[in-house]
């Protein structure tokens, strides 16, 4: 291209060939060609708008003797820095149950000690996986454990602030408000206002170690505490609390409201080590992840609303992940979930997943999971899956969920 | 554990007062680096230098060492996005801060492509071509002759960045040159033996250094840039040598040998094994090794037509 401009222009002042150029005119026009190649790229106002990625996820199940082809979702992403202060990202996620804004959050990028606060809709930093999505799993399901401890994705509307230590190695703390913890959490509904001792915090402490050259471990803790949980009793319509014969809600079917010794704790403890020679980069390596929770409230009948004992429950999973070139990567996970109510009903699922990598931005993968519990009548049950995942554009959901 | 806290915050603050902190995301950026700025830089790297420079692993242990830096010296040009910007992203450095297309914002920033004729720009945009670098070819430290752009590029920031000391940064900057430039006529003489040759390599990463040599690089065994080799695409290529007269088959040192070696078996042709990167091999850790490394795997597998 440079040889083919440089000749242009040579030729085309005049057919005055005769005469060889000089060369100081060679040189200058090698020099006008040089900036004109080396010339920063994209100039127009297009260039300030943010970056798109779009991933799509869809996946055929077949489990029990049924079967069903599921859309899973179409994830939207736009990211891009909003002023020398801060920058922004949205996602929105359409799926069989509608669209709705999975993520919309501003997070600072200059403020002072080494603090980053991010605020709006976000995926809260509990755990590692419970922050990815769907898509972004190592599995086709979301682990087992983790839907029912955290409800889904650890999407929350509030406030976080993190603090990275000036220390020489990797050590942060976060801190976070939110409405509640998991957008598939029944507890409470996002949208209502509520009093301080209701809203959901968190803290946690990660830290990071490499281990030799090729190896490394990371370890976190968090605790997600819920100072109060108000359940409104209405298995007694019109009840008369006072006993002047006239029920204490006449307008609705309320009883009363269980307020006391209502809190919640959701303890999860995350380790991850990671085997991954230079040579290989994110093709080759193992990825050995494990995380126990803990959760502790006091449980309410489910029909009757009324107030049950407080149950401590554990779940947890630990995964191995191999990765063996650009496309395949097995992979197995088992995870056990202790019933949020009954705490000695454990469910067991194992499961085998193998991906193929098609390029950076296609997957395939399939997975057979056999899922039991301790219940002896129950039946065992069987889950193959096989998942297609694409990424059009940019879609990337960056170093926390690496 | 209060101890070790307090120890490690009283170590961070007595390194701080010392020289500039640069990272380099790559080797050979880190050794210019050390050239120019002498005892008035402390480099730390990123990758390591086997790595594929798309695939380098995004580690914790990255974030603080940019959270700490004064300034970072990349090659630019989209090359390093996959762990550059998410650990920009990370770091909390207002001197660094993550672009998602100049992959740096700040006066911290230390873009080694200014400047550089770049090629191979993209005239539209689709991933249908693979893994495409939209501002154009990104490896343009695999051709020796940009050298100097790099560290002229990598002077000149430091002066900005640290006034005080310009003038020694230009006094180190030209001692640099005057080693290399030496080194550059040297190989320029050495390359003319492979001047015409045609070759195919495994990534479309050597436009740069095709361009210093003179081998004609004629395809690659990747279907499209990080698109992998499919069976149809190999024969087509293995034809192609055949029709062409290819005798020289380019591996990057991070891609497994079988294909290649398949290929080049095939065909007659010999294969050269290099680095993208200084480090790719032991003993090649600077910018000039690791260019003589690359220009002696090339001769000795095509030189002799």
């Amino acid at each position: 291209m440079r040889f083919f401009v440089l000749a242009v222009l040579l030729s085309t002042p005049a057919k005055a060939r005769a005469q060889e150029p000089s060369p100081d005119r060679i040189k200058e026009l090698e020099e006008r060609i040089t900036k004109l190649e080396g010339k920063s790229g994209n100039s127009s106002l297009s260039a300030f708008n943010p970056v798109m990625g779009l991933a799509i996820d869809m996946a055929h199940l077949h489990a029990d003797d049924k079967a069903d082809f599921k859309f899973r979702s179409a994830e939207v992403s736009i990211e891009a820095p909003i002023d020398p202060f801060a920058r922004g990202w949205t996602i929105v996620n359409g799926g069989p149950e509608g669209v709705g804004i999975e993520e919309a959050a501003v997070q600072t990028t200059a403020l002072p000690h080494n603090l980053m606060v991010t605020g709006g809709r976000m995926f809260a930093s509990f755990g590692r996986l419970a922050h990815f999505h769907d898509h972004e799993l190592p599995v086709v399901e979301r682990p087992r454990s983790l839907d029912t401890f955290i409800g889904g994705e650890t999407q929350a509307d509030g406030l976080e602030i993190s603090w990275l230590a000036p220390t020489p190695f990797f050590l942060t703390a976060t801190a976070g408000a939110y409405n509640k913890l998991g957008g598939e959490n029944p507890r409470r509904a996002n949208g209502t206002a509520r009093s301080l001792y209701e809203f959901t915090y968190l803290g946690r402490l990660a830290t990071y170690a490499d281990v030799g050259e090729d190896h490394s471990i990371e370890l976190g803790v968090t605790e997600a505490w819920t100072p109060r949980r108000f359940v409104t009793d209405t298995s007694i319509p019109g009840f008369d609390a006072d006993g002047d014969g006239n029920p204490d809600f006449p307008n609705t079917s309320a009883g009363f409201t269980t307020k006391k010794n209502t809190w919640r704790t959701l303890t999860g403890v995350d380790l991850t080590y990671r085997y991954q020679p230079a040579a290989g980069g994110l093709y080759k390596g193992v990825v050995w992840g494990t995380e126990v929770m803990q959760n502790n409230e006091r449980r309410f009948d489910p029909a009757r609303n009324t107030p049950t004992d407080r149950v401590r429950s554990y779940a947890g999973f630990s995964y191995v992940w191999l990765k063996l070139g650009r496309h395949w990567r097995p992979g197995a996970m088992i995870d056990l979930s202790e019933d949020l109510d009954r705490a000695r009903r454990l469910t067991r699922t194992y499961t085998a997943f193998l991906s193929y990598d098609v390029t950076e931005f296609q997957r395939l993968r399939v997975a057979y999971s056999r899922v039991s519990d301790n219940v002896p009548a129950n039946p065992k049950n069987d889950v193959f899956a096989v998942q297609w995942t694409a990424t059009l554009g940019k879609h990337v959901h960056g170093f926390r969920d690496r | 554990m209060k101890s070790l806290l307090l120890l490690s915050l009283l170590l961070a603050a007595a390194d701080a007062r010392a020289a500039l902190r640069i990272v380099a995301t790559v080797p050979e950026l880190a050794d210019i680096t050390r050239r120019v700025g002498g005892d008035l830089v402390k480099v730390d790297g990123l990758a390591r230098g086997p790595e594929d420079i798309h695939q380098v692993v995004m580690k914790p242990s990255f974030v603080t060492k940019l959270n700490r830096a004064d300034a970072v010296v990349y090659l630019g040009l989209t090359v390093e996005h996959t762990f550059l910007t998410g650990l920009l992203g990370v770091a909390r450095n207002d001197k660094l801060m993550s672009d998602p297309v100049k992959q740096c914002a700040g006066p911290g920033c230390i873009d080694c492509s200014e400047g550089v004729p770049v090629l191979e720009r993209p005239e539209s945009l689709s991933r249908a071509e693979g893994e495409i670098h939209p501002l154009g070819n990104p490896h343009y430290n695999m051709s020796p002759e940009n050298g100097p752009v790099i560290a002229g590029n990598i002077a000149r920031r430091l002066s900005e960045i640290d006034p005080s000391h310009a003038a020694d940064y230009g006094r180190n900057l030209k001692a640099y040159l005057a080693e290399l430039e030496p080194k550059l006529a040297e190989w320029r003489k050495r390359a003319a033996a492979l001047k015409g040759v045609k070759a195919v390599s495994y990534h479309k990463d050597v436009v740069y250094l095709g361009r210093f040599t003179g081998i004609e690089f004629v395809d690659t065994l990747e279907l499209k840039p990080g698109v992998a080799p499919t069976p149809s695409h190999l024969a087509r290529v293995i034809q192609k040598m055949k029709d062409q007269g290819v005798k020289l088959v380019v591996r990057e040192q991070h891609f497994e040998p079988k294909t290649c070696d398949w290929v080049a078996a095939q065909a007659g042709a010999k294969v050269a094994v290099i680095g993208v990167m200084a480090n790719a091999f032991p003993g090649t850790e600077t910018f000039i090794k690791f260019s003589e490394h690359n220009l002696d795997a090339l001769l000795e597998a095509g030189g002799n037509r």
